[in-house]
């Protein structure tokens, strides 16, 4: 039983893909493992795609001022032909697993592309960083292994921990997969496991990446021109 | 004034019509829970473009996704060329995937909304971080067939199938297409050939060694 969840802000934020790619990764590898949180993306997405593609229109005039009836001629006449003769691209097998410390693990789908980096650490704990391109946070996955534990730490932005498998607890509580805990600054916590867990963490600049695009890139016209 | 100009965009392929009517519909209160034409319309479509390759219904659906698709774009992307990018490239993948759309899990307009997404997301990292990566179709399951990835998978072995079928030398090619294309019975094959059936039966074995033969070379 997953015990905890994203918020509703978060998850309308994902339907809506405006969050970051660390974040994004860590609702849909959530998604995946609870259905409660899967059922309702769905619907948020259901609703948003009525919203963006059923309400009452005035865009018969936007098409050729758009230079969309270029864009049809275009496809008409050639694009759809080409796309045709295309070579499809051979499907990849991605192997979802990885292996650490003779445990082997399989993940959440979305994990599939970033998993071929090395793991580093010392002792119990081993660290796999994800290359997500974002300068202001860190995402990776965290291996303790068992009656491993990390050292009480606070947090300068927010921390976000996905358990993926095993357990571990802190002075809070007792986790089990699929939990999502999203800590700010103001809390101290030191996870222990006795049978050894693997997550998926996410540590930032302060607020970062629980806030969409439009908040933080406001206006991205500024990376543009 | 509406109807001006629904005119006027629908010169070739019945550009227009769909939003035309569409709107008809919708000035009406309509509740989400009545029939609903528009998705009807639009699942037909998309059928249309999945079995019959149909260019007519791929222009009726571009000109009913195109325009909301660029409105998103410019919201989201902030430049005319990049939401133009987004149109383009939403509605080349729903040509090229449109054979994986499944109407039983999802209406039109979401699948396609999912696309869109998917996209955008992918767009935006590229002009944010720089990074040519694709996660959009990793993070957000699309709508499709149950196991969408394997029927793709089944599809292209079959082309790939099809393909050495061709290559076969002209005796076994026959008798092959003969029993699983046509889907003759190996005595109507005989019959038809006016072979004896031991014949059909030999030039079948050694045709399915050779198909297995190039599938294992190519694909182990």
């Amino acid at each position: 039983m997953i015990n905890y969840h994203p918020d509703q802000h978060l998850l309308s934020l994902h339907a809506k893909g405006e969050l970051p790619l660390s974040m994004s990764i860590a609702i849909s590898a959530h998604a995946e493992l609870c259905s409660h949180c899967r059922q309702q993306l769905n619907q948020m997405t259901i609703a948003l795609s009525e919203q963006e593609f059923e309400q009452q229109q005035t865009v018969a005039e936007q098409f050729d001022d758009a230079g969309l009836s270029g864009l049809l001629d275009q496809f008409m006449s050639s694009t759809l032909d080409n796309l045709d003769t295309e070579p499809t691209p051979q499907p990849q097998v991605v192997d979802n697993t990885v292996t650490i410390k003779g445990e082997q693990y399989a993940l959440p789908r979305v994990f599939r592309k970033q998993i071929n980096a090395s793991w580093q650490g010392i002792g119990k704990v081993s660290r796999l960083r994800l290359d997500t391109g974002e300068p202001q946070a860190r995402a990776s996955l965290l291996h303790i292994a068992a009656n491993g534990e990390i050292p009480e730490h606070t947090h300068k932005g927010a921390e976000l921990t996905l358990l993926l498998a095993g357990e571990f607890s802190d002075c809070y509580n007792t986790y089990k997969p699929g939990d999502f805990m999203l800590l700010d600054q103001a809390h101290q916590h030191s996870p222990k496991t006795t049978e050894g867990c693997l997550c998926y963490t996410i540590v930032d600049a302060p607020l970062y990446f629980t806030k969409g695009f439009s908040k933080l890139l406001n206006p991205i016209g500024d990376l543009l021109y | 004034m509406e109807n001006v100009q629904s005119q006027s965009a629908q010169t070739r392929y019945d550009k227009g019509n769909l939003i035309a009517r569409s709107s008809n519909q919708r000035s009406g209160a309509m509740k989400s829970d009545e029939p609903n034409p528009m998705a009807d319309e639009l699942a037909h479509l998309m059928m249309q473009v999945a079995n019959n390759r149909c260019k007519r219904s791929f222009a009726s659906l571009f000109s009913h996704f195109a325009p909301k698709i660029n409105s998103f774009g410019v919201q989201r992307l902030s430049q005319q060329g990049l939401a133009m990018d987004l149109v383009q490239e939403t509605m080349a993948r729903v040509w090229t995937k449109a054979h994986l759309y499944n109407a039983d899990k999802a209406a039109v307009s979401t699948w396609v909304f999912t696309i869109m997404r998917n996209q955008c997301f992918d767009m935006l990292r590229k002009v944010q971080h720089n990074r040519e990566d694709a996660f959009g179709d990793d993070i957000w399951p699309l709508f499709e067939s149950d196991d969408a990835e394997n029927n793709e998978e089944d599809f292209l072995l079959s082309a790939n199938l099809l393909q050495h079928v061709e290559d076969l030398p002209p005796l076994q090619r026959q008798v092959v297409q003969g029993i699983y294309m046509q889907e003759l019975t190996q005595q109507e094959l005989a019959d038809k050939l006016n072979i004896p059936i031991g014949t059909v039966k030999s030039r079948l074995r050694l045709g399915l060694e050779k198909l297995k033969s190039f599938m294992e070379k190519h694909y182990d």
